[in-house]
This record gives C-alpha cells, sequence and structure tokens, in this order.
C-alpha cells in the first residue's frame, strides 16, 4: 500500500498495517526531519523492521537532492538476514511502483567467516583463524613474493577482485550474505572485499553494532560513511553493555605467556630481517620518524584493526623515540609484561585508577604514558614490517597493546579491577587483570556526534528515560508504543505464594529454604500437566539453576515432570547446548512436550525464540540481579552514581527488568502467537519493580494477577489455554481496528488536518 | 455487591479444603451447579445474568457461513456413507474433574448422545471405537450400524490409565479402515484429553500414512491446543477444536454428525447395491439372523435371503447385502439441498424503512422482532422469500427443519424438479 505521511510517500509492501507500525513511523519521520536522535520501544512481532526499512527508503526516495544512507545494525548474523529479507520484500515492491529509479545498493556486511567462497580458507575452525588464512593469501607482500616464488598459494577470488580493480562493482539490488557469496562465485571476486568496497556506495549497509562501536574495527570498516546517514541500532536494549565491552580488555595468567611466545618470535623474526633485509626495519624507522604509519598509507587489503581508542582521542602525533626501533619496543613490551606478571601475582582483590595504574607502571617499569599511548600503532606497524600474516596466533600481544592504549588514553571513566580467584570458587586460583570500562557513552558519542540521526530500538527499552542518561544523549523523539491486538493473546502473571501460601523468591536469605524450592518444583510440575508442547523456565544463574535441578531430582519432582514432558537443559558449553535445543523443538513437534531450563543472560535468552508451540509458557523464576558482589558491577554502580547521578538500586532493577522482560519476550513473536508469562517471585508485586517491565506487558497485567498462588494460578492458566484454542477473527471486531487498510489511514490523515485547522 | 461476589469465591476456596472430608448435599448444589459463574458484574457493578444467546449465535453463524462456503457456488457432493472411527482418550488425563463429575464421565455422555444423533442424520453409516488406555489403543466396537451396541461397548468400559499415545491409535484405526469399500469415506474423530503423546515411533510418517490413505482426521481437544493434533487435522483436511466447557464440548461433537464434503479426487461415483426389507406381519415368528433366536414380530426381513433382522440400517449377516429403509435415504437428502444461509439484517437500517418495521413478527413462530426496550432485537432474512426470522428459528430451520417455511408456503411445482435430480 502506499500512503503519504505529512510530505513523505510510503511504499509499504503490505495490504494492511498496524496502527502502531504507522505510529512508528510518524515518529520516525519526524525525528528524520529534526535530523536527531530518537528512542523507540515497540514490542516484538508487530513489524518493527518493515516499518523502520520502509519509512527510511521512502524517505530517501522523496528527497532526492539530499539522499540519506541507512546504517542498520543488528546483534546477529541470523537478524541481518531477516532484516536483508524483508528488505527484498519492500525493495521489488518500490521497483515495481516506481521503476529504476528506487533501485538502490543494499549490502550486508560481516566477518570473512561468513563470507568467504575460498574453500581452502573456510576449511579453518574459527574466526581468527579464518581471518588469518585470508591474510595469508591476499597480505600485499604475500602476493608480490609469489610473482618469484610460483609455489605459493593465493586467493585466486582476491587476485581476480583486484584485477577487476575499480570495475569490481555491485550492481544495484539488495544482497544478503548469500547472494553476495553467489555473486562472487559467479563472477570470480572475492565477496568479502567486494562488500567491503562497496560499502562506500551502497544506499543501504546492514551490519552488526562492533562496526560502528568497537573502534577497532570500526575504524577500519565505518570511516568513510558520510554524515547524512541514519543508523539504526535493532534490539538494542543492550547497547550499553555492548559499548563498554568494546572499551574493556581482560588480561589473564593465558595471556601473558602467550604474550612473551609472541614477543620472542617477533625477536626471532627482527634477527632474521636484521640478517637479511636490514633496510626494511630501516625504512620502517623511518617512516614513523615521520609519523607516516599513523596516516595509513597502508593499502586496505593490509589492514585489520585500527586502535582501540576512539578516533578524536588519537594523538596526532609521531610515534615517541624509545619505541621507534623494533628491538626497543620489544623491550619496552617485555617490561610490560613483566610489570603485568607481578601485578598478577596479588593476593587480594586491587582496584585501580587509570591515573595511578600508570604512574606505578611509570615508577616500576619506566614506561611513560605517552608510549603507552602508541604501543598498539606501533606493534601493527611492526607486524606489518615483518610480514607477519598468521595474526591468530598473536591475539595475546595484541591483547596487551590494547590494554596499554586504552590505559594510556583514558582517565577517566575506567578502572583496573584485578581479582586473583573467582569469587564464586575462591579455591582454584585464576587471576584475572580487568581493564573495565564504567562509561557506556563514551563508545557511542562518536556515533552520535558523526551521523545526523541514530534511531535506538528495541522491544524492550523501559523505563525509556534511562538510556538517555546511560548514553548521555538527548533524544528528539522517545517513545513506547503499545501493541494492538485482537485477541489478549499474552497471560502475565506475578505469582507470590505457593501452594502452601508461604512466599517465594529468589532473595539470598530464601533461595535455599527447601520450603521454596519445592513450591517452585510444585508449580512447574502442576504446569506441566495442563500446558501443551514446550515450556520454558529461567533461572536467575547457572548455580542456582544447577542447585534447584539437583533438589528437584532428590525430592522425586524432576521424575514427576519426566511424566509429562521431557527435559532439558542449557549449559555453558554451545555444542551441547544447541543440541539440547534441537532435541527440545522435536519433541514439541511430536507432542510429547518438553520443559527447557534455562538462563537469564545466557545465549538462549538472548538469541532463541520460543514461538508458537516451541514455548506456550514461561516461567521466570526469581528476579534476574545481576551478581552484585562483582567488583567491576560496583565500579560501574560507583561511576554511575557520582557521573549520571543514578542511584545503584534504580540501575540494579533496571537491569533485572529488562532482562526479565527479554526472557519472558521469547514466547510471544508475532500476533497470531498466544503465551503465558509467570514471574515467581514475591519481589515482582512490588510497584518499584513492576513498573519497569515495558508497557506492553504492563498493560496485560491485571491486578487480579498481581499477587497469585500456585492453584489460582492453575486456574488462570486452564482458562486461558481454553480461550486461546478457540479460532479467531485476525482483522479485529468491536472497534478494536488492528489492522489497517489504505482507507483507513486516508480517513486518519483527513481527520489530522482538521484537528489541525481548529 | 463486590461483597457478595467476594462471599462466593471464599465459599468456592473453602470447599477446596473441604473436598476430603465430605460435603452436606446443600452445598453439593452449589458445587455442582457453579450457579455464580452464570453472572456478570455490568458497568455500574450491578449483577445480571450472562447474556448467552449473542454468543451461541454468532458461533452458529460462523459454523454455517464455514459449511456454505464449502459448498459456494457448485453443487457440492458430500460423503453419505460414512465410515467412522471414534477415538477416546481414556489415559490418566482423562480422570482430572475440570468438567464435572469427570471429564470421562462427560466424555461417555456426550459420546453417547453423538453416537445417537449420527445414526440419525447418516442412517447409512456405520462406527466403531477405539479407546486409548495406558499407551496403548484398544478396538471396544468394530464398525457397525446399530446405536446400542457401541453405547453398551462404551459405558462397560469407564476407566482412565496411564499415557495417552496417539500414534497407537491412528495405526490402529488406519488398519482396520483399510478395508472398508473405497466408495465409503473413511474418518477418525478423535476426543483427546491428554496434553502429550507417548509415541513407539515417528508420529510424522504415521500421519502421511493416514493422509495417503484418505483418512480424514479430526480432533476434539478437552484441555489446550496441541501442535501435533492441529497438524494431523490440517494435513488430513480435518477439523481441530478445543472445547471450553461442557455445552461447547456437546456442540463441537454434533458439528461433526453432518456429512463433511466429499474429497474431490477420492468422490468416484459408485453404485451400491441395496435392500428395502419389508416389515414382518405382526405375531409371525422367526429365528433373529441377529441374536441367534426366536422372536415374534416386530423384525425385517431381507429382501434377497429372507433372514429375519431387528434393526435397519444394517447388513444382512447372512447375504451382506446393505438393507435401509426408504425414510433413511431420504433424511439424507437435506445434506444434498442445505437451505443458503440467512443474512443479517442491520439494527440501525431496519427502523428507517417503512415496510419493514409494519410487519416485525418472526415468519416461523410469529413473534415480534422488536426486543426488549423497544429497541429492534437481531434479525435475519431468507435470501430467497424475503421474510424475516428470529434467531431461534435461524437455528432451528437451519439444523432441524432444513426446509424455509417461507419458501416453501410460496406456491410453485419446486417438488417435481427436485425428485428429477
Amino acid at each position: 500500500m502506499i500512503f503519504k505521511i505529512e510530505d513523505v510517500t510510503v511504499y509499504f509492501p503490505y495490504d494492511n498495517i498496524y496502527p502502531e507500525q504507522y505510529e512508528y513511523m510518524v515518529e520516525l519521520k519526524r525525528t528524520l526531519d529534526a535530523k536527531g536522535h530518537c528512542l523507540l520501544e515497540m514490542p516484538t512481532g508487530t513489524g518493527k523492521t518493515i516499518a523502520l526499512l520502509s519509512l527510511i527508503t521512502s524517505y530517501r526516495l522523496s528527497r532526492p537532492d539530499s539522499p540519506i544512507k541507512l546504517v542498520y545494525c543488528t546483534r546477529t548474523v541470523h537478524e541481518m538476514e531477516k532484516t536483508l529479507a524483508e528488505l527484498k520484500v519492500l525493495h521489488d515492491y518500490q521497483v515495481l511502483h516506481l521503476g529504476t529509479q528506487a533501485k538502490i545498493l543494499a549490502i550486508g556486511l560481516s566477518s570473512r567467516k561468513n563470507l568467504c567462497v575460498n574453500t581452502k580458507v573456510l576449511a579453518a575452525e574459527n574466526r581468527d583463524s579464518v581471518d588469518a588464512a585470508c591474510r595469508k593469501r591476499t597480505a600485499s607482500w604475500v602476493r608480490a613474493l609469489s610473482t618469484e616464488k610460483p609455489n605459493i598459494e593465493l586467493c585466486d577470488y582476491f587476485e581476480n577482485y583486484e584485477k577487476a580493480a575499480e570495475n569490481a562493482l555491485l550492481p544495484p539490488g539488495v544482497y544478503t550474505l548469500e547472494d553476495l557469496r553467489a555473486f562472487g562465485k559467479n563472477r570470480g571476486w572475492c565477496p568479502y572485499f567486494l562488500a567491503r568496497h562497496m560499502v562506500q556506495f551502497a544506499n543501504v549497509i546492514v551490519y552488526s553494532y562492533q562496526y560502528l562501536l568497537d573502534p577497532k574495527v570500526a575504524g577500519i570498516i565505518s570511516k568513510e560513511l558520510q554524515k547524512e546517514s541514519v543508523v539504526v541500532f535493532d534490539e538494542a536494549h543492550n547497547i550499553d553493555n555492548v559499548c563498554i565491552e568494546a572499551l574493556s580488555v581482560s588480561v589473564r595468567r593465558v595471556t601473558l605467556e602467550g604474550a612473551n611466545r609472541n614477543l620472542n618470535k617477533i625477536n626471532h623474526e627482527i634477527d632474521r630481517f636484521k640478517a637479511n633485509d636490514a633496510g626494511r626495519l630501516l625504512a620502517e624507522y623511518n617512516r614513523l620518524v615521520e609519523g607516516l604509519a599513523l596516516r595509513g598509507d597502508l593499502s586496505g587489503g593490509d589492514q585489520w584493526l585500527a586502535n582501540p581508542a576512539l578516533p578524536h582521542d588519537i594523538l596526532k602525533e609521531a610515534v615517541p623515540g624509545n619505541i621507534r626501533r623494533a628491538e626497543h619496543f620489544v623491550h619496552v613490551l617485555r617490561r610490560l609484561l613483566q610489570y603485568l606478571g607481578v601485578r598478577l601475582d596479588t593476593e587480594n582483590v586491587e582496584k585501580e585508577s587509570p591515573v595511578s595504574f600508570v604512574s606505578s607502571l611509570n615508577s616500576q617499569a619506566g614506561i611513560e604514558q605517552k608510549t603507552l599511548k602508541f604501543c598498539y600503532d606501533r606493534l601493527q606497524s611492526l607486524m606489518l614490517t615483518l610480514e607477519i600474516t598468521d595474526t591468530d596466533e598473536f591475539l595475546p600481544i595484541q591483547t596487551v597493546c590494547d590494554f596499554a592504549t586504552l590505559v594510556g588514553t583514558y582517565a577517566r571513566g575506567f578502572s583496573i579491577i584485578i581479582e586473583p580467584y573467582d569469587e564464586r570458587m575462591p579455591h582454584i586460583p585464576d587471576p584475572i587483570l580487568q581493564l573495565s570500562c564504567h562509561d557506556a557513552s563514551l563508545a557511542i558519542k562518536p556515533v552520535f556526534d558523526r551521523f545526523q540521526s541514530v534511531v535506538i530500538t528495541s522491544g524492550t527499552l523501559s523505563p525509556i528515560d534511562l538510556y538517555p542518561r546511560l548514553l548521555s544523549f538527548t533524544p528528539v523523539v522517545s517513545r513506547s508504543f503499545k501493541m494492538s491486538m485482537t485477541r489478549d493473546c499474552i497471560c502475565p502473571m506475578v505469582l507470590t505464594r505457593g501452594s502452601d501460601q508461604l512466599p517465594v523468591s529468589t532473595k539470598f536469605d530464601m533461595r535455599s529454604d527447601p520450603g521454596v524450592v519445592r513450591n517452585y518444583g510444585k508449580l512447574l510440575v502442576e504446569m506441566v500437566s495442563i500446558v501443551p508442547d514446550g515450556v520454558v523456565c529461567f533461572f536467575v544463574s547457572y548455580s542456582y539453576m544447577d542447585g534447584i535441578i539437583a533438589t528437584w531430582n532428590e525430592t522425586g519432582i524432576l521424575k514427576e515432570i519426566m511424566q509429562q514432558k521431557l527435559v532439558f537443559i542449557e549449559t555453558q558449553d554451545v555444542v551441547e547446548t544447541t543440541l539440547a535445543l534441537d532435541n527440545y523443538r522435536r519433541a514439541c513437534d511430536c507432542g510429547r512436550g518438553a520443559v527447557f531450563f534455562s538462563v537469564a543472560r545466557g545465549k538462549v535468552a538472548e538469541g532463541i525464540d520460543f514461538d508458537r508451540h516451541y514455548g506456550r509458557l514461561v516461567v521466570m523464576y526469581g528476579v534476574p540481579f545481576q551478581y552484585t558482589l562483582s567488583k567491576i558491577l560496583l565500579a560501574r554502580l560507583e561511576y554511575l552514581r557520582d557521573t549520571f547521578q543514578i542511584k545503584e538500586g534504580d540501575f540494579l532493577t533496571f537491569d533485572a527488568l529488562r532482562q526479565a522482560a527479554q526472557c519472558v519476550g521469547r514466547v510471544i513473536r508475532s500476533k497470531a502467537d498466544y503465551g503465558m508469562m509467570i514471574f515467581a517471585d514475591k519481589r515482582y508485586s512490588r510497584h518499584d519493580k513492576r513498573s519497569k517491565l515495558p508497557g506492553w506487558i504492563l498493560s496485560h497485567l491485571r491486578d487480579a494477577h498481581l499477587n497469585l498462588s500456585t492453584d489460582m494460578a492453575i486456574h488462570i492458566a486452564r482458562e486461558f489455554l481454553r480461550k486461546m484454542a478457540q479460532p479467531y477473527d485476525k482483522t479485529g471486531t468491536m472497534g478494536r481496528k488492528t489492522l489497517l487498510t489504505q482507507e483507513d489511514l486516508e480517513k486518519m490523515a483527513e481527520t489530522a488536518v482538521q484537528d489541525m485547522a481548529y | 455487591m463486590s461483597n457478595q461476589r467476594k462471599r462466593l469465591t471464599g465459599e468456592r476456596e473453602d470447599e477446596d479444603d473441604e473436598d476430603a472430608e465430605g460435603i452436606g448435599e446443600w452445598e453439593r448444589a452449589y458445587v455442582d451447579d457453579r450457579s455464580w459463574e452464570e453472572l456478570q458484574e455490568d458497568e455500574s457493578g450491578l449483577l445480571r445474568p450472562i447474556d448467552n444467546s449473542a454468543i451461541y449465535h454468532a458461533q452458529y453463524r460462523r459454523r454455517l457461513r464455514m459449511l456454505s462456503a464449502a459448498a459456494a457456488g457448485t453443487r457440492i457432493q458430500k460423503g453419505l456413507i460414512r465410515y467412522l472411527y471414534i477415538v477416546i482418550d481414556f489415559s490418566r488425563a482423562a480422570a482430572e474433574m475440570d468438567f464435572r463429575p469427570s471429564r470421562i464421565a462427560v466424555m461417555a455422555k456426550h459420546v453417547e448422545a453423538f453416537i445417537r444423533e449420527f445414526f440419525d442424520q447418516n442412517p447409512l453409516s456405520q462406527i466403531g471405537l477405539v479407546s486409548i488406555k495406558n499407551g496403548v489403543a484398544h478396538t471396544l466396537t468394530d464398525l457397525g450400524g446399530s446405536p446400542e451396541t457401541h453405547i453398551k461397548a462404551l459405558m462397560g468400559k469407564l476407566e482412565a490409565l496411564g499415557d495417552s499415545s496417539l500414534q497407537n491409535a491412528l495405526e490402529l484405526v488406519n488398519e482396520h479402515l483399510s478395508q472398508v469399500p473405497s466408495y465409503g469415506h473413511r474418518e477418525v474423530l478423535i476426543l483427546y484429553s491428554a496434553l502429550c503423546t507417548c509415541d513407539p515411533g515417528d508420529i510424522m510418517e504415521t500421519i502421511q500414512k493416514c493422509k495417503k490413505s484418505k483418512l480424514r482426521c479430526s480432533v476434539i481437544g478437552l484441555s489446550a491446543e496441541m501442535f501435533i493434533c492441529k497438524h494431523l487435522c490440517q494435513e488430513t483436511g480435518g477439523l481441530y477444536s478445543v472445547a471450553v466447557d461442557e455445552v461447547h464440548l456437546k456442540d463441537l461433537l454434533l458439528e461433526h454428525a453432518p456429512p463433511p464434503p466429499a474429497i474431490a479426487e477420492f468422490a468416484i461415483a459408485n453404485l451400491i447395491k441395496m435392500g428395502f426389507p419389508q416389515r414382518a406381519a405382526e405375531g409371525s415368528m422367526a429365528i433373529c439372523s441377529c441374536h441367534k433366536e426366536v422372536k415374534i414380530g416386530a423384525g425385517y426381513m431381507c429382501p434377497r435371503c429372507k433372514a429375519r433382522v431387528c434393526d435397519l440400517p444394517t447388513e444382512c449377516t447372512i447375504c451382506g447385502l446393505t438393507l435401509v429403509s426408504s425414510p433413511h435415504l431420504a433424511r439424507s437428502y437435506h445434506h444434498l439441498f442445505p437451505i443458503a444461509p440467512f443474512d443479517e439484517v442491520p439494527a440501525f437500517s431496519s427502523l428507517n424503512d417503512s415496510r419493514r418495521t409494519l410487519g416485525k413478527s418472526c415468519f416461523g413462530c410469529q413473534q415480534s422482532l422488536i426486543g426488549t426496550g423497544n429497541k429492534p432485537g437481531q434479525c435475519v432474512t431468507c435470501r430467497k422469500c424475503k421474510h424475516y426470522f428470529c434467531l431461534d428459528c435461524d437455528i432451528y430451520i437451519h439444523e432441524s427443519l432444513h426446509n424455509c417455511p417461507g419458501c416453501e408456503s410460496i406456491h410453485r411445482p419446486k417438488s417435481v424438479s427436485l425428485m428429477e435430480e
């Protein structure tokens, strides 16, 4: 359908539109007009992605003189593929109605592992080794060498791509990763380098958060994006954590050992070069004197990562004299490693600010702040000079240099925490030195500054006023949309008491109480006997889950559950969990029914959908607070309180509730779906906790469902499931319009105009 | 008013506690009736009985639309000779008490009613009963045309045990139905109270097998929607529904009584040999072929082998001829020529139309169509004769009478053309 929002003609590829989608577009358009940033919360399953895409592309079409570029950031490759598939539908529709002038170029960009078509490179098992295998075949010196020695293996795809040079272009269209690979295979061009090259020409780019937020990657990939871009962060409820992770480094004992090995190898290489080709090292030295290395005069294929610090924090100076010579630099790194090794030997938990860390480093190891700052660039330059291609082996030393550069660059918003052992397992010494960033606004600030509009959107952004404070920006629009539904297809309940009327909670002093454990067990036993197909349970942590399942096993509760449904458990092992999930789905498909035990904040809670019969009920056992004794968390809380005036309690509750909302939101993925959500903890009935849940859940949480015991919950569940099993009318009746047609929209526009006139 | 409600709900909680010790007779009346559930609060907080008629009528309309949508336009073929297996799930879940007194009793009661209704509407068809218990499917009765034998077999075996297995039941039914003649329609109706199925093998294969052998599977669930049942019904072209309460269960069951539209590729026209036996004279004595004993009078004589049978319709035990009476055939007839659904008359437009306001009474029962409070009540109109009917008459005409009184009272020689067809 085609309709107008103010002065923009919107092309929407479906015949009907949900009212909330329409509102979403209106708000989005205002943001674009104002060239500002916005925060939009809309429940999953309401077609957020298509609304976004169709408005922004239509906006672009309506302003042909100032074309905007869309940069769409997703969390996972799977979401990326889904987005591109939707875009394809939309693009076909626009081309159908507007002809070839509506043609755009849209590409998805991912790592080599996902884009490479060279079978020999792909044989490597993880991302880093794929990168290294690629570099072994494509680095400029390797290629130069191969002209002399024909037995060196090169990548044909890359060679062809280089040969085509400027002519290597993608024709307009929408390319998913699969399409890119197919195109690359067909033409014999390397899809990865082609896609990277096309980033500057594409109208729509879909890639992962890291390409914009992690300065190491963003410096290479995203530096050429123009200012007139709209950046969208989808599923952005965890964006603050992504930002923080991008600027945090942790060093363990193995890292130091690996780094030492790397240094030995580098030393060896330096000696070899000295004997054979002393000129190269000298040339590098001279270049550093002139400060050339920082200006990136190296050819595109050879760079792999940029500086870990943010662009405007990097000094535009020549590398200091004491690390210009390769062997001197290696010595400095050795001293740094030694110093870090000594610090790791500590028996106590230590917390330090970067300033004091740097000064003690200066006094004890004689390394200045400025030297630290340049570590990363210097290492990169050295590795290029030494023509090292197997970069995956050199990860430890890169991590250490990362650390050094960040510590040297930032004085505020970070702290260094050294823990001799994991709090939860004090008997096993596992020293770790962490440079943790507390300020999410640091990493995202360049994005806000650089681009015209940044859209942050997700199904759960409540409370919506906290995000601007965490990320320190001022949105022009921040809104939360409700889901319009033809029937009440979600049924949230707060269960505060067990069947014996005793309160249940995972509060620290209550969680190991046998009565609570039994009540939780009984709840599940009762529920599995009345809920068909799939049931998902989320626990607050792995250790709690292990404990409670062990107890249930002893008391026979697990056996009772198994009579009704099969039981699957998430573990920390990815392969095991994938297998469990796969079998869980099969059990749901064939009617046997299954329960999946999972952990909030785990992989499953973040990325796996339990839609339709795969999840008719989700039980959230307890409030998933973070581990509050963690030193990193404490440091961050302190920083938030001092800098942004956010109270510790507020932040913890906010964080716990967004995780809980994320978990329970897994069950409902579209309007035709239905599911129940049980919050099993008495603390949920308190207003300060509950009010932080997203609006679309709250609006279905009736007062009568706020303080339930097990038997009442069972009764409600029974009624709900019966009601939902009845056939229903999809378009909505009785004044509740949930699908708007073209005429409805026109009518709405008219009344809006009339309202304006009055 | 809310006080009263609280007391009522409070009573319900107490009742749960007292259940064990046994409760007084006067209390039991409340427990069984649950009369408070038939009340609801209106906007001003007053209690009033729930007005279900509108809901029921909406349900009925939807049913009707569904049937007529299938029949849209062309003359539709219906499977008048049906071979139906009723599978009743007597697993552990059937012992639950959410239907009063228990699911198993409620199921048995309504299956009994269904069997009678079924033979009334489909005199040429046969039924068999299968039960699931302890994960195994048992045959209660083989295919047969006598309601009494089925009901007897059903009522004798009322206990709920063990797991349920959909696959075992389907396999058993499939085996039984593989022998029925090709003109018959194979159907299975499953009353499923469990929420899971423990199967020995891959149920998906069994579903495909059912699909291949043109077995139409329908499921009525008693507690919640199950994916596998939905999948089964979608694949084999059956209906899947879940009962909300006892009344709804009855409605859902009875929906399966009229014959379903025939599957196109399967419905080959076929000639079937049938006998129309004569009723034996009063007082004549003969050895009955079905009971193997001497009976006096009130029997039928097979026209081919002259054996005596007690009931019609049936298959002659001696020569295997299908025995029916002509009223049976006639009764099956209306399925082929259903009356078109009546159009709903929008309430507000009827006020403006002067012609309509004058004759505002139902053509069926002659009652005024002006509802309470001088508001026009809902009414429907026949497309052909343009007469108005009230909702009760609408249901009566479509579900029982199968003739429109309006159209019948217009004099024209329609019956002749009907006979020719």
